[in-house]
């Protein structure tokens, strides 16, 4: 167990031998300094919104607390499709959620070598199916000691908002935020290289789309909910966020996709919610 | 009982041009099952028509339940009125006046019925004989069946919540403009009007429709479709990359036939307004809206300019509406739509669309297969019977609109463009030149329909 950041640097672990934090910015070190000890892991007082941890595993998440979003868009919004009927969502219980999309080095340490269309350390992990991804959450909490899952989609707009009502989780300038088909040139990027949102979560808009636990369908049951977990069944899973080569409007904080489970495909991968002990 | 047997008829021959028109997704195949289903819904439409004496009154009498049409109050109205229902699952009954008797109107009239949020208390139409029809076969009192010019005016006078218009398309800005006014929820057919001021007009309704807390719904049965939805989100999102170019096209038979009429006598042209260019406002407008309504859906813009041309060849008969045309459209990125249509004779029938990306290519036909194709495949699947499908749905979410006061009318400007956009390319083809959207608008020109000798 480690405590880290809020957020704000980029890291990457070296994953599952030696267990070593390897610190590619120097620069944020300090941050490292001025957190540690400042907060428990997974227990003690209550956590602050978007305080990160790392895991056993070394995945760092940031605690998300229990609250309420609206969870859709406005009719005004730019962008908007249809089916983003706003409604109340009521998040009843704090979990934790993975800072960045799941990487290429985190999916090799737990579940072995794999290659894809693009490779590298720091890049997300994609084509991997939907079950490919619920595996992965499963062997995670057995190194994790901790239920780990795929988010909701609630959950995951609740995450990605962070407060924000707007269509991105901070300001309207997409580009300090995430990849997408106007500044990602065709290919995913390392994670953690944009701004993060309130919580300290990155690219939650673009680089790669995320699966999340529910079945999609549209609309979505837009009546006010507690902790909704979608479809009871489907053909397809809902995927969120967009990616590298998404258009702005698919990036937005309501913006839904949805693709077949069994489908691996290079814009669509997952970040991980680590339940949290009440 | 003569008026009651020619409407009948009309009505059949109306039905075929329509089924023709639907242009089932079957290259080389002239009707298709879905067609043929239509086709037989059409005639039982007209066997229950045929009963309609036996029937007569059968839909009334069922009780109103606490509805207030009254702007702010209205999903309170509702939600008293519910509880006040003896039965929980019943719906609360939305009083309805239809203005437009004709074949369409009697068609979307029993889908309305069928819903059971609704019950017609009236209608209007400029024939006696159409507004006698509808009234006997949907149990409307006598002295709420409207007719002549002005019959519409003397029905929004009359205690009802919502309006459905049908009446044909030139009527519809006036109609739909005059419903907002009276403080009713409006529910339009397309197209919404024929020229760039019947545009402007329901562009405005709409907006005041939401000022006055009313729903104004546009009847686009596509674009309810569950299918057509997700896969041009998808294109929305990114899924084929930025549009470069694409196609539409709307190849049919003859819709409303090739009838045979005095086209000089002002009624003779409003009974077959589908042939009849100022009325309809064309082909392009009247039908290919479909075709073009999808492509600017896709684009999400309105185009900058167009060239193009027109011509009647293939069709017979005492109207003058053309029957087939060829359009480029340029929109804004340097994006190419090229458009083709024809309404008449045999063979290919199809309502589609094929936009191009780097990355894909969507590709849809009404009540044929949607899908992507490319880098992010989008399976898809078969779109059914839009024609019908649509409508319910359309007619639910505006009894859902209307009963959980939802009027921020999100139809409205998407259709409104895509009705500018069949007027550009259709005075393109009539000049034969380029003509840019801004000159269109600039020019805002009017048609106007001579009613001298018309029943008040």
């Amino acid at each position: 167990m480690r405590i880290l950041d809020f957020g704000f640097s980029i890291f990457d672990f070296t994953l599952p031998s030696d267990r070593k934090l390897k610190i590619k910015n120097r620069k944020c070190l300090f941050c490292v300094c001025l957190v540690l000890g400042c907060a428990s892991a997974f227990g003690g007082d209550a956590p602050k919104p978007g305080e990160v941890v790392a895991g056993v595993s070394g995945i760092k998440f940031a605690f998300i607390p229990a609250g309420e979003l609206e969870m859709g868009s406005p009719a005004e919004e730019k962008g908007r499709e249809p089916e983003e009927v706003l409604h109340r969502v009521k998040i009843s219980r704090p979990f934790r959620m993975g800072v960045t999309e799941v990487t290429q080095a985190q999916w090799r340490a737990v579940m072995g070598q794999r290659r894809g269309s693009f490779e590298g350390d720091s890049l997300p992990a994609a084509e991997v199916t939907w079950q490919d991804a619920v595996t992965f959450c499963v062997k995670l909490s057995d190194i994790e000691k901790k239920k780990c899952r795929l988010p909701t989609e609630a959950e995951w707009e609740y995450a990605c908002r962070a407060g924000s009502s707007k269509r991105f989780s901070v300001g309207e300038e997409l580009s300090a935020l995430g990849w997408y088909d106007d500044n990602a040139e065709e290919k995913p990027h390392p994670v953690a290289q944009k701004r993060p949102n309130a919580w300290g979560l990155h690219d939650m808009h673009g680089n790669v789309a995320e699966w999340c636990s529910d079945f999609y369908q549209a609309p979505y049951a837009a009546t006010a909910a507690t902790d909704p977990a979608g479809a009871q069944q489907g053909t397809s899973r809902v995927v969120r966020g967009g990616s590298w080569s998404a258009f702005e409007r698919g990036c937005r904080c309501a913006s839904r996709g949805n693709a077949n489970p069994a489908h691996q495909m290079k814009t669509v991968g997952f970040r991980v919610v680590m339940e949290v002990d009440e | 009982m003569v008026s009651g047997l020619w409407f009948l008829a009309a009505h059949i021959s109306r039905c075929n041009g329509q089924v023709r028109a639907l242009g089932v997704y079957k290259p080389d195949q002239r009707l298709g099952r879905k067609a043929e289903g239509l086709l037989a819904a059409f005639h039982g439409e007209v066997l229950l028509m045929a009963h309609t004496d036996s029937s007569k009154g059968t839909a009334s009498g069922m009780e109103r339940r606490g509805f207030l049409a009254a702007a702010g109050a209205t999903a309170l109205a509702f939600s008293l009125g519910a509880a006040r229902a003896a039965r929980a699952d019943e719906k609360p009954k939305v009083e309805l006046g239809l203005i437009g008797c004709g074949g369409r109107g009697h068609w979307i009239a029993d889908l309305f019925q069928k819903h059971g949020g609704f019950k017609f208390v009236a209608g209007a139409d400029y024939f006696e004989d159409k507004v006698k029809s509808f009234g006997d076969k949907f149990g409307v009192d006598a002295s709420r069946r409207y007719s002549g010019l002005n019959g519409y005016k003397k029905l929004l006078e009359s205690k009802l919540d919502a309006v459905v218009v049908e009446s044909p398309p030139y009527y519809h800005p006036e109609h739909a403009a005059a419903g907002v006014e009276a403080g009713k929820h409006v529910y339009v057919a397309k197209p919404m009007a024929v020229d760039v001021p019947g545009c402007q007009t329901i562009a405005d309704s709409g907006k005041k429709a939401t000022e006055k807390k009313l729903v104004f719904l546009i009847d686009f049965q596509t674009r309810a479709n569950t299918l057509y939805q997700e896969a041009i989100k998808r294109v929305h999102n990114g899924d084929i990359g930025k549009v470069v170019n694409g196609e539409a096209v709307y190849y049919c038979g003859e819709t409303w036939g090739n009838p045979t009429y005095d086209a000089n006598n002002p009624e003779e042209r409003l009974r077959h307004w589908g042939v009849d260019k100022l009325l309809s406002g064309d082909v392009i407008t009247e039908q290919n809206i479909h075709a073009l309504d999808v492509a600017a859906w896709i684009i999400d813009e309105a185009p900058l300019r167009a060239f193009g041309s027109c011509g009647r060849k293939g069709r017979s008969g005492a109207g003058n509406v053309n029957d087939h045309f060829a359009v480029i459209f340029w929109y804004p990125n340097d994006v190419l739509l090229s458009f083709a249509s024809k309404q008449y004779g045999q063979g290919h029938d199809d309502i589609g669309c094929r936009m191009f990306g780097k990355r894909g290519t969507i590709d849809t036909h009404y009540g044929g297969p949607v899908s992507i194709r490319g880098e992010v495949p989008y399976k898809g699947g078969g779109s059914g019977n839009i024609f019908t499908d649509g409508v319910v749905t359309n007619i639910a979410t505006f009894h859902d609109s209307i009963t959980n006061g939802k009027f921020d009318n999100a139809t409205v400007a998407p259709s409104v463009r895509s009705n500018l956009t069949t007027i550009l390319g259709r005075t393109a083809c009539y000049k034969g030149t380029t003509v840019t959207w801004d000159e269109m608008m600039k020019a805002n020109e009017k048609l106007e329909f001579d009613t001298k000798g018309m029943k008040a």
